[in-house]
């Protein structure tokens, strides 16, 4: 790997392939801002032009385009309260506060800086460990991926604003929802009510825009006139200065290594990532207490965790040539196209091509920041238009977006109908982001849950006996459950 | 408002008489080859790399759409219903024409389709670990014998290719009920629970099974493969028909009751798609195995294939 990186350098660095690069980690924060159009359509939208290219520059535009939107997420997330990728829906939750607080620039800017720092820690990750970490993710069955996603799972509480029973509601909504479709197991219709549209489940992306876009857009638009909060104003990034830093370098190394270590694991993704680095944040930042009301180690721990699941769901691609998720995927599939044979051989086979594909993953993340500053700076004059304007154009963007997912009418019909749930609930005090987190989390628990118990013969105690990762995570677990428990007793006591 | 009437009424004659143009001026519109999946799949780049050939031989514009769900189901039930003018076109595959519609309760079935041509086939091969100890399919047999509900298979979902696979082999050894069967989401999800121990068992195409360090046990095909002659067959290891033979093969459909003049123009124009050196060079980077055959051959195929597929639906249990 090492050895190779001299050659693979300079594959990189001609013309071709930093023109690659620039294009499209710029073209991939612009396609990941606009809401609606995620990672996976963003890569697959690109996949026809790499046709014609040779094999590095191909593979290194779709990583380019794949780093650039999870990053672009977030410039949406903060500046119009829309992620524009679920994966940025933890980075609404204290984004959108700051912003609306007249501090936009400041928002992205930790955000850049947060993605930038989680991308390359997860690059350099990939460079020197990638085969000794893919070896690492085979101990973890489905037991173990049912301990982490029942940790994962707590982070509803921490996530849940105001009231801790309606955010415990609208997780276990987002659990329901997850079940509509196919039984992973017996391969059955489930919930459709004799509807065969239901078949295929409700599409993650069309619930996550309906809940957080759309319901967004109808709550401006019902707003009464003097109600209207302005849109936010924003200037371009402001970058967090040296001392800013100070008490937050800790949070940010530990949202790091969540991001890559669940980006090797299969079944999980950015999504997850975001949301278990933010609930951990919350649990032990020393500034916990202003979370959710524009706290910058909120965005730093999303942001950095989302980013560095971009390596990390690189290493079982790479390694044992395997696609972690829908985006790796299309990364193997463009692989086969060029002539190379995606498998367990991939980089004994072929060293100098993945040296260049790591290291222009590097290079992807270092460009992130300076093109991060260029196109928020393109978005600045956007949000000067008129709001009801914007409102019309961000429905519009998510209409194509949802569509362009699955190109299936229906999507349409369940985005509308959960943004006017959304909406309604919203009003009603019910935070998204439990509905959210449940959704992601859910088909994975269940899985994990239902293969666990055919190897253990439907025994649940046997989860634990001769599973110690799983122990572990599950002791967390109810940890982090009794922590707010904990604390209010002791306030208890403190005031009486 | 009664020139909109009008209008309207002209326009849809004229789209009426366009959808009914004989054959010989077909086609007059660009067809639209449908992907039963997400943009970036196997399927999909395979039906990318055929449309534009396919458009050069028929004269035509074509072009590529993908709707994904349900296992490909909600493509094919989407088109079921289209008329069958022959400008509407899915890629199914032997799951989601012949498996889906009989363990779901969907809109489509056995005559829904014109079939067109197929495209791709190639047979599954039933694999291990390549350090398990399992070196031949007796080693197996003997090894479940002995531990009834040790060992376990698994497959990429319910129904899958690779489900059925594994059905066919552990049921016409006669040993199925005695493991057990663990699906997961896809096929890499699987092959990693392979490399870790959690399944002893997988079955998927040989060119998937050249991907990782596996060991192949039986393969599901007429002969063996002149890639692995060491490994036997599955009617020589004592699986009897129909349970012998598994292919993963994909081929054109298009809505029941096309004219047959159509469905000869589309089946020939497929002919000379598979054979351009376009789509061989294709085939030849991504090891597909073309399997070329002709409406005529491709139909009775398709129906011998479902009325096949449902005894292996039978033993898997669905």
């Amino acid at each position: 790997m090492i050895a190779s990186l001299p050659e693979a350098l300079g594959l990189i660095f001609t013309f071709e392939g930093l023109l690659v690069l620039s294009l499209g980690t710029m073209l991939g924060i612009i396609l990941g801002a606009l809401p609606g159009i995620g990672s996976t359509v963003a890569v697959a939208m690109i996949l026809p032009f790499t046709l014609s290219m040779s094999q590095a520059p191909a593979i290194l535009l779709l990583l380019a385009i794949h780093a650039g939107s999870v990053y672009g997420g977030s410039i949406s997330a903060i500046l119009i309260n829309t992620p524009g990728t679920p994966q940025s829906a933890a980075t609404c939750l204290d984004g959108y506060p700051m912003a609306q607080r007249g501090e936009a620039g400041k928002a992205l800017g930790w955000a850049t800086v947060a993605s930038v720092i989680g991308g390359l820690a997860s690059a350099v990750v990939l460079i020197f460990a990638a085969p000794q970490l893919a070896a690492f993710a085979l101990n973890f069955g489905p037991i173990e991926t049912f301990a982490l996603i029942l940790l994962g799972l707590t982070c509803i509480v921490s996530v849940s604003e105001g009231s801790l029973i309606k955010g415990l509601m609208a997780g276990f909504m987002g659990l329901f929802l997850s079940t509509v479709g196919g039984d992973p197991i017996t391969g059955e219709a489930r919930f459709t009510f004799g509807h065969f549209q239901l078949i295929a489940g409700f599409d993650l992306l069309a619930v996550v825009i309906g809940v957080f876009a759309l319901s967004e857009v109808l709550t401006r638009a019902a707003a009464s006139p003097e109600d209207i909060k302005p849109l936010v104003a924003f200037n371009g990034i402001v970058l967090p200065k040296l001392s800013e830093w100070k008490g937050r370098v800790k949070g940010l190394v530990k949202s790091v290594l969540i991001g890559n270590g669940i980006g090797v694991l299969p079944g999980t993704g950015a999504a997850t990532a975001a949301f278990i680095a933010y609930a951990e944040a919350r649990r032990s930042a020393p500034t916990r207490a202003n979370f959710g009301k524009g706290e910058p180690d909120g965005l730093i721990a999303s942001e950095s965790a989302n980013n560095a699941v971009t390596g990390g769901a690189l290493v079982p691609t790479m390694a044992l040539g395997i696609p972690g998720d829908a985006i790796t995927a299309v990364m193997l599939a463009t692989l086969t196209l060029h002539g190379v044979t995606p498998g367990i051989r991939l980089m004994s086979d072929n060293p100098v091509l993945m040296a260049a594909i790591f290291a222009g993953f590097f290079v992807i993340n270092l460009m992130l920041l300076p093109l991060g500053m260029v196109v928020s700076r393109m978005a600045a004059p956007i949000l000067r238009i008129k709001e009801a304007y914007m409102l019309v154009m961000i429905s519009l963007l998510c209409t194509v977006g949802v569509f362009f997912v699955r190109g299936n009418p229906f999507d349409l019909l369940v985005m509308a109908v959960a943004g006017i749930i959304g909406f309604i609930l919203r009003r009603q005090g019910y935070p998204m982001a439990p509905l959210v987190i449940g959704m992601v989390l859910g088909p994975t628990l269940e899985i994990s849950l239902r293969q666990g118990l055919i190897i253990t013969d439907g025994s649940f105690s046997a989860f634990f006996v001769g599973h110690p990762i799983a122990g572990v995570l599950a002791v967390i677990a109810v940890g982090m459950l009794a922590l707010p428990v904990i604390r209010v007793i002791k306030d208890r006591q403190v005031s009486a | 408002m009664k020139s909109i009437v009008k209008t309207t009424a002209a326009v849809a004659a004229l789209v009426l008489g366009a959808g009914g143009a004989v054959a010989q001026d077909f086609p007059v519109r660009p067809i639209n080859m449908i992907v039963p999946f997400n943009a970036g799949g196997g399927t999909d780049l395979l039906l990318r790399a055929f449309a534009p050939h396919f458009a050069e031989a028929v004269g035509g514009d074509a072009f590529v759409s993908n709707m994904a769900g349900g296992s490909g189901t909600v493509a094919a039930a989407a088109l079921a219903g289209q008329k069958p003018d022959g400008y509407q076109m899915g890629y199914w595959s032997v799951t989601v024409a012949t498996v889906q519609p009989q363990i779901k309760d969907i809109p489509y079935g056995l005559d829904s389709w014109t079939p067109i041509c197929s495209v791709a086939a190639s047979p599954t091969v039933l694999f291990t670990q390549a350090d398990s100890p399992f070196k031949t399919v007796d080693d197996v047999v003997a090894a479940v014998k002995a531990n009834p509900g040790k060992y376990i298979y698994g497959s990429s979902g319910p129904g899958a290719i690779t489900h059925l696979t594994t059905v066919a082999a552990f049921s016409g050894l006669g040993v199925i009920d005695q493991m057990k069967h663990l699906p997961f989401q896809g096929s890499g999800p699987a092959m990693q629970a392979m490399a870790a121990g959690t399944i002893q068992f997988f079955g998927d195409t040989e060119l998937l099974m050249t991907r990782g360090d596996f060991r192949p046990l039986v393969v599901f095909n007429n002969e063996r493969l002149s890639s692995m002659p060491d490994v036997p067959t599955a009617a020589e290891v004592g699986i009897a028909a129909p349970l012998n033979e598994l292919y993963l093969w994909g081929g054109l459909f298009a809505p029941a009751g096309l004219e047959p003049a159509v469905t000869q123009k589309l089946s020939a124009a497929c002919e000379m798609a598979i054979n351009s050196d376009g789509f061989q060079k294709f085939a030849a980077d991504t090891s597909t195995v073309l399997n070329y055959r002709n409406a005529a051959d491709f139909d009775p195929f398709y129906r011998a294939q479902y009325a096949a597929n449902s005894a292996l639906i039978d033993a898997a249990g669905l």
